[in-house]
């Protein structure tokens, strides 16, 4: 990639960066403009992206040296497909929460902080993007701390008791794996004398400290299932998920946890690479049980919650186990699965933490059952949810199915047929408490007086990023074509 | 491209046009209801003419392929009309165009939801009959079950909630294993789905346990939409909570996806040669059997119509089932045209029970006496499908059930026989009360009051009043010039010669 063109990545990651440390001023010329110019700086962000679109081989990646330094010591990134796919989910769905939150945050936190919401909101985009894309391994580390901390700040934007206890809870279990991420780092570090990914990848082969190498996987791992929610070390993430300002939860789940535990793939497959699976491979099979646990487990807690955003929180648990034994298949289709699912996983469940958030905006409601009749106040909001439903359930055409496919199919190809019925019975628990909802809201009379009889959605700013997400789905179920296929041959190179 | 197909867009607009009705409910104005479900009805209307339209090409051998979008190598999203998937889609688009042309006077509520699910589902359908490959099927087969949902508890009472829970239940589940069957499939298959060989899979490219799985896990996820038994759950409880016209194209076309499912299965994925090197065939011919009789044994014991006419097209569809089981040219005749025989008949005798739900607000057969005097056209339509169900001649019933024996005589087993005979006579059993009750008895006929005079007064709805005498018509014209063009006869003649060479 030439000229101008080979520093868009960084400008990508940069620019939210920038904006988040302008908007103080901003907000001190005219605060009405700042979700308005924080939304601008994504849109850049993300126009960048676009024109990175058909440069970025499937097969291969782009390079590019912080500051011209090289590789070994300099800090690199490398776009391959699959993270230049992820970034660009990730700045598209961050734009529509924050587009989202405009109108609905001055709900929930009071008039001095909403500047520091979208500071930290900014950043928090920033640090993912730079996350899927770094090809140094502390680097990594850094764009995870900079990710956690904005997102325990953003659990507790609200000020209120249950927040900040909910936010408590996530840095109790948040800091101590951001440690072992750390000594993780430490031991791979003292065993090959590098910390960029490209040079690890070499050295771990040769590498005789075969102990160290376990220890370190095993650390990195167990520390990233914390930030990915993986069961069992869930504990934080139905709290903070449900209690966050509704855009805020959409962030979290849709794609906070998504991109770790896609982090887990980055350091398996690009640090530890394929030859090396035979002294960690037994990580990455506990690693895979874990994951099956949390879809039975997940699915199941999610049926027996009566607060809606409590269910979309423990889907999400459900969801991360999706995303594991996904790429734990260690084939190319089951990655790709993976990282179709942190797309489609992501939209959805964004989707569906905005239609929560038109809820309680309009009528507070956050009880299951006061959904019941919701239709003929709210059609809008309804209709987005049961799309978004759907594609979480996983039924054709929408984006789901198609990840669904991959990963149960992936599952089926690397002989793990049992795994790929846990995936099935996943989906099948979606199933259960997606129906719930929409049959409550479009077939169920509502209690006498819950909902008016005319239509009384929530306002078009909200409704517009909203529909767009639930409309996504569609579009990457029907048009998944445009990407599967460099999708499979990036996941091919991430696994040769 | 599969070999010797047109490239056409052609296949593509029956999927498109039943979307009108859509479109026409979005953007009409709400002043001009009727106007709406017209524009309803000529959107299945127009489904139907351009799928006559395609019987010439079809009829001379042509096939039409039109790809939609190709995912990866292999497994594309894809239009293709041979003759069987030509075949359901003419008896489906009949029967959707009769049913929305009925539900215009036959629903009484919430218009705008009924007509938009009934358009969904057809268009649907007709992709379920166009895919060119299980993946397609399994998209647009998914799409249809859980749009016709909403058709089911149209009525929203508890019955029908219920009923729609338990449809729900049984559709997810079978959905799970289906996924699972075309997931195994695919990947022990060689990575193709299609459906345009006669015989995809063999044991050389699969072991014989992974095609075991394949197999029967693709009976289990069709033979919940099938009914075979045990998985008939959700079918007598569905068809009487359903508005009728809705239970009409539940008997008649929705079972009948699960029945051309088992078709697409048999003949193009597997292949009669590998069914019967597997042997399976023995095991779904049990099930058919064992589902014909006890279907027809359970029919005897419901005094609620339209759930004794749920019970006998769990009975008839197996018909369908055990023909293909058979392996043998005529049985697999008459299981192919069993699908529209049974359609037309089914349809009609729901359409019936309609009539007189609507008209005397009746829905128990003891409650019927001398019904037959105050609804006379509907009642003998229902009595010329009940007589062709039994297989009386001349009649499309009758064809069915002479092929199916035929084939049990060609594949060297009777006993099929025996079990078709007995089914017969079960079926005689639970349909002559109903005549008997409707023509010979009236109120005060044991005091010796005189019947009462016919009245032609209460079956002055044209709407309602002409898919019913259509359908009869047909059971009977359908039956008597059985190879006219386009009837069922030349095209699954065109399908069993290509099964068996």
């Amino acid at each position: 990639m030439s000229g101008a063109f080979k520093h868009l990545p960084i400008m990508m990651i940069t620019l939210p960066m920038l904006g988040a440390a302008l908007m103080p001023f901003v907000s001190y010329l005219r605060r009405e403009a700042v979700p308005w110019v924080s939304a601008l700086f994504l849109v850049v962000s993300g126009v960048l992206g676009l024109l990175l679109a058909g440069r970025i081989p499937p097969d291969g990646c782009v390079g590019y040296r912080l500051g011209g330094w090289e590789p070994p010591f300099g800090i690199e990134l490398k776009v391959d497909f699959a993270g230049y796919f992820l970034m660009m989910v990730v700045c598209g769905i961050s734009l529509l929460a924050l587009l989202y939150s405009r109108l609905y945050i001055i709900r929930e936190v009071e008039g001095g902080k909403i500047t520091a919401y979208y500071v930290l909101f900014l950043l928090l985009s920033a640090s993912m993007m730079g996350f899927v894309v770094t090809g140094d391994i502390f680097n990594l580390f850094v764009f995870m701390e900079i990710l956690a901390i904005s997102s325990y700040a953003l659990v507790a934007v609200t000020g209120n008791r249950n927040a900040v206890r909910a936010a408590f809870k996530y840095l109790l279990m948040g800091a101590p794996s951001s440690i072992m991420v750390l000594l993780g780092i430490g031991l791979l570090y003292s065993a090959t004398g590098t910390l960029n990914m490209a040079d690890l990848a070499a050295r771990v082969g040769e590498t005789g400290y075969r102990e160290v190498l376990i220890a370190s996987f095993a650390v990195l791992v167990l520390a990233f299932m914390v930030k990915a929610a993986i069961f069992p070390l869930h504990l934080w993430l139905p709290d903070a998920h449900s209690i966050a300002p509704s855009p805020m939860s959409a962030m979290l789940s849709g794609l906070v946890v998504a991109v770790s535990a896609f982090a887990i793939a980055r350091i398996a497959f690009s640090v530890f690479t394929v030859h090396s699976w035979g002294v960690v491979g037994t990580t990455l099979d506990a690693l895979a049980a874990a994951g099956a646990a949390a879809v039975l487990f997940g699915g199941i807690m999610a049926i027996y919650q009566r607060d809606f955003k409590m269910m979309i929180a423990y889907s999400t648990i459900s969801h991360m186990g999706y995303i594991v034994l996904g790429f734990t298949a260690l084939n190319p289709e089951g990655l790709t699965g993976a990282v179709y699912h942190v797309l489609d996983h992501g939209i959805a469940k964004a989707c569906l933490f905005l239609c929560a958030g038109n809820f309680i905006y309009r009528k507070g409601y956050r009880r299951i059952d006061q959904l019941k009749g919701a239709w003929r106040e709210m059609p809008w909001t309804c209709f987005a949810f049961a799309l978004a439903a759907w594609s979480v359930i996983g039924l054709p055409p929408s984006a789901g199915f198609i990840s669904k496919w991959y990963l149960v199919y992936g599952n089926v190809k690397a002989d793990r047929v049992p795994y790929a019925v846990v995936l099935l019975i996943g989906a099948i628990l979606a199933a259960v408490y997606c129906f719930r909802i929409i049959y409550y809201m479009f077939f169920q009379p509502g209690e006498e007086g819950a909902w008016r009889d005319q239509v009384m959605d929530a306002p078009a700013g909200m409704l517009a990023p909203t529909w767009a997400l639930s409309l996504a789905t569609l579009f990457f179920g029907v048009f998944s074509y445009l990407f599967l296929d460099s999708l499979l041959k990036a996941a091919a190179s991430l696994l040769a | 491209m599969p070999e010797g197909a047109t490239k056409s867009v052609v296949p593509l607009f029956p999927v498109l046009l039943p979307w009108i009705s859509l479109l026409a409910i979005l953007l009409m104005p709400r002043k001009a209801p009727r106007l709406r479900l017209w524009l309803c009805f000529a959107g299945s209307a127009l489904t139907f003419l351009v799928v006559i339209l395609m019987l010439p090409g079809v009829l001379d051998g042509k096939t039409y392929y039109f790809k939609l979008a190709s995912i990866v190598e292999g497994l594309e999203i894809s239009l293709y009309v041979d003759t069987l998937g030509y075949y359901f889609a003419l008896v489906l688009a009949f029967m959707w165009m009769l049913a929305t042309l009925y539900s215009i006077s036959y629903i009484d509520h919430k218009h705008n939801r009924f007509f938009a699910f009934l358009a969904l589902c057809g268009s649907f359908l007709i992709g379920c009959a166009f895919s060119r490959n299980m993946f397609t099927y399994f998209i647009f087969y998914e799409m249809m079950t859980f749009g016709s949902y909403p058709l089911i508890i149209h009525e929203e009472t508890t019955m029908a909630r219920r009923a729609g829970y338990k449809y729900l239940v049984y559709a997810i589940a079978a959905g799970t294993v289906l996924f699972f069957a075309i997931i195994a499939n695919y990947f022990w298959g060689g990575g193709v789905l299609n459906f345009e060989k006669w015989g995809l899979l063999s044991l050389e490219t699969a072991s014989r346990a992974a095609l075991l799985t394949i197999f029967f896990t693709y009976i289990a996820g069709f033979g919940v939409k099938a009914a075979i038994m045990p998985l008939h759950g959700w079918v007598p409880d569905a068809h009487p909570a359903a508005p009728s016209p809705a239970s009409a194209l539940l008997s008649g076309v929705i079972l009948k996806a699960g029945a051309f499912g088992i078709m697409r299965v048999i003949f193009n994925l597997f292949g009669i040669g590998l069914m019967k090197e597997l042997g399976v065939h023995w095991v779904v011919a049990v099930f058919a059997c064992i589902t014909i009789v006890m279907a027809s044994v359970f029919a005897l014991t419901q005094d609620n119509l339209k759930r004794r006419l749920a019970y006998s097209s769990i009975g008839q569809v197996s018909y369908i089932i055990l023909g293909l089981a058979m392996v043998s040219r005529d049985g697999a005749l008459g299981g192919v045209m069993h699908l529209a025989h049974h359609a037309l008949m089914k349809a009609c005798l729901f359409l019936c029970a309609g009539v007189i739900l609507v008209k005397t607000g009746k829905k128990n057969i003891s409650e019927m006496r001398g019904i037959g005097y105050q609804l006379p056209v509907t009642m003998i339509c229902f009595s010329v499908c009940a007589l062709a169900m039994m297989g009386t001649p001349p009649s499309v019933g009758f064809i069915s059930k002479w092929l199916l024996g035929s084939g049990a005589m060609q594949a060297g087993l009777p006993v099929y026989v025996v079990i078709l005979l007995v089914s017969s006579l079960l079926n005689a059993a639970y349909f002559l009360p109903i005549i008997y009750t409707a023509f010979f008895r009236w109120e005060g006929d044991e005091e010796g009051a005189h019947h009462p005079k016919l009245d032609f007064s209460a079956e002055n709805d044209r709407l309602m009043m002409v898919p019913v005498v259509l359908l009869a018509l047909l059971v009977l014209v359908v039956g008597i010039w059985v190879t006219v063009p386009g009837f069922p006869y030349s095209l699954a003649s065109r399908v069993v010669n290509l099964v068996f060479p």
